[in-house]
């Protein structure tokens, strides 16, 4: 985060008095008394149709002294394409980290407010994180697929979720079940669309396959755990034109089932492939959430309006 | 016209907004010229009409071209796609005006505007006219109030449009003419007919022009249609 939030800041009661665009110090230091547009709350109210997966409200995160995510309230709907845009250091990768706990492992970070799954708090007592994030996968900006086989990078969450039953004494006592192993590497590799390019190769170096199928892969493998929320970060940022189209089919495919939440730099990616975007602005402040439609083709805000028609500064 | 840069980017729109209203400009002094020559019976005027209706045919597909060239290279979002968009379908409204010129040019050519004497296309002319150009004015300034007032002021127009063609018929109806009259007449009176009507769906382009240009400033397509 390069956002760096004074004290007296933050000591504001109302946090939209707050002026400067403070991304450096020469900046904040000559634009005193200068108002920047102030965000209105019916710009981020938005209902979206359809059944609420995930209720984000008033939340808060602090990394150290910086102020990466300003009372974020933004519900996500379920079996749709949320998109997250803003320019980097806007809190948008922050929001979507929040919602399966992956900022826990930073030291640093501080989260107040309420992140719900089905209207369950995730971040109360006692929750299961390895539960939490086979509930709500994630897949990131550049592949990483584990150096094992195909086979074995789709079947090691199952295994490791204790769906399927491998190990030693399952086979002895004949618990172990080879054919349901087969049958959902198949269907999650099919299901990412990656079964017809891999099927009879199975056993090779997941390391071997290009770019774009490996983030398939990477796709698969959060797949057969049975998530019901997937989080991808840039998923398609390190891909070529083809292997970015494919991506973005998918993504609309999975949103049939699944609720998707995508963090993207390329605009054109959110207005093709999503429902509904949010608009994160530097200062860790969501400033428009509404149809994707209506984000590209007339955004409320000025600054909204600016950023995605690439007036900056 | 190719934008390398935002800057660029942002010089080819605000060329596109210039190049839209020197066209209007080129329609409405075609549109002048139609409504003289129909006026005074200049055949000389007419024919230069009918030949300058190719210099805005060419115009508007070059625009029509610029308009396709920044969505497929620049793919404007927001305020800008709605600008584009909504030029590009003003562009097909001041061709279609362009046509339209050129019908009231082959009128002139054709015969006397003073056919009925109580009908005087000139006026109408003058109103249509007047509301060309404050629809392109509107679209110059990016005035939401003016467009809405053009929309407003169209249905006085049609009501004059209407009366005219009433009289004309009405006049045909109480001339009582016999066969040989009405033969003599048709031509004269289904040309004003044709007029009135034409003139008409002029200021119904007015009308659009309005109407796209409110949907570029304020993304309200309430007066389309």
């Amino acid at each position: 985060m390069s956002q760096t939030e004074n004290a007296d800041a933050e000591d504001a009661t109302d946090a939209t008095a707050v002026t400067a665009n403070r991304t450096d110090g020469r900046r904040a230091s000559t634009t005193a008394g200068e108002t920047v547009e102030e965000t209105r709350p019916e710009w981020t109210s938005y209902e979206a149709s359809g059944e609420t997966k995930v209720a984000v409200e008033d939340l808060d995160v602090h990394y150290g002294d910086d102020h990466a995510l300003k009372g974020v309230s933004m519900d996500i709907p379920e079996e749709s394409v949320t998109a997250l845009i803003g320019p980097s250091g806007c809190g948008k990768s922050t929001y979507l980290r929040c919602l399966n706990r992956m900022n826990d492992r930073i030291r640093a970070a501080s989260v107040d407010g309420t992140v719900e799954l089905d209207g369950e708090d995730v971040y109360q007592d006692g929750v299961d994180l390895v539960e939490l994030r086979k509930r709500v996968g994630m897949v990131f900006q550049s592949p990483n697929p584990f150096p094992k086989s195909i086979r074995e990078n789709v079947s090691y969450g199952p295994r490791k979720h204790g769906d399927i039953e491998t190990g030693l004494l399952a086979r002895l006592t004949g618990r172990a079940e080879p054919e349901r192993e087969a049958r959902l590497v198949e269907r999650s590799l099919e299901r990412a669309a990656l079964w017809e390019e891999v099927n009879d190769r199975l056993d090779d170096n997941a390391l071997g396959l290009s770019g774009g199928q490996q983030q398939r892969l990477c796709i698969a493998r959060c797949l057969a755990v049975d998530p019901e929320v997937i989080l991808m970060d840039e998923p398609a940022s390190a891909l070529d034109p083809i292997a970015t189209a494919k991506i973005e089919d998918l993504i609309e495919d999975l949103a049939q089932d699944y609720t998707v939440v995508v963090v993207t730099h390329s605009m054109q990616q959110a207005a093709r492939v999503s429902d509904q975007t949010a608009v994160f602005l530097t200062g860790g402040e969501l400033v428009e959430y509404d149809d994707t439609e209506k984000i590209f083709e007339n955004p409320e805000s000025q600054r909204v309006e600016d950023y995605v028609s690439g007036k900056f500064g | 016209m190719i934008a390398v840069s935002r800057e660029a980017y942002r010089e080819s729109l605000d060329e596109l907004r210039a190049d839209v209203e020197s066209m209007a400009d080129g329609v409405l002094w075609q549109l002048r010229r139609a409504l003289d020559a129909l006026e005074g019976g200049d055949r000389g005027l007419a024919r230069e009409v009918i030949e300058g209706d190719e210099r805005v045919n060419r115009r508007y597909l070059d625009l029509e071209g610029d308009c396709v060239e920044l969505i497929a290279l620049q793919q404007p979002v927001a305020a800008d796609l709605r600008f584009v968009v909504a030029s590009f379908k003003i562009l097909t409204d001041l061709e279609r005006v362009g046509d339209l010129a050129t019908n009231l040019a082959r009128y002139a050519l054709a015969g006397s505007a003073d056919v009925v004497s109580d009908v005087r296309v000139g006026g109408i002319g003058e109103t249509v006219t007047g509301q060309l150009r404050a629809a392109v004015d509107a679209y110059a300034d990016a005035d939401s109030e003016a467009c809405r007032a053009i929309a407003d002021r169209d249905d006085a127009l049609d009501a004059a449009c209407q009366n005219a063609s009433d009289a004309v018929v009405r006049e045909l109806i109480a001339s009582d003419p016999d066969r040989w009259e009405i033969e003599r007449l048709l031509d004269d009176v289904s040309r004003l007919l044709l007029t009135i009507r034409d003139l008409e769906r002029i200021g119904d382009h007015a009308v659009n022009v309005a109407a796209r240009t409110l949907y570029m400033n304020d993304g309200d397509l309430e007066l389309v249609y």
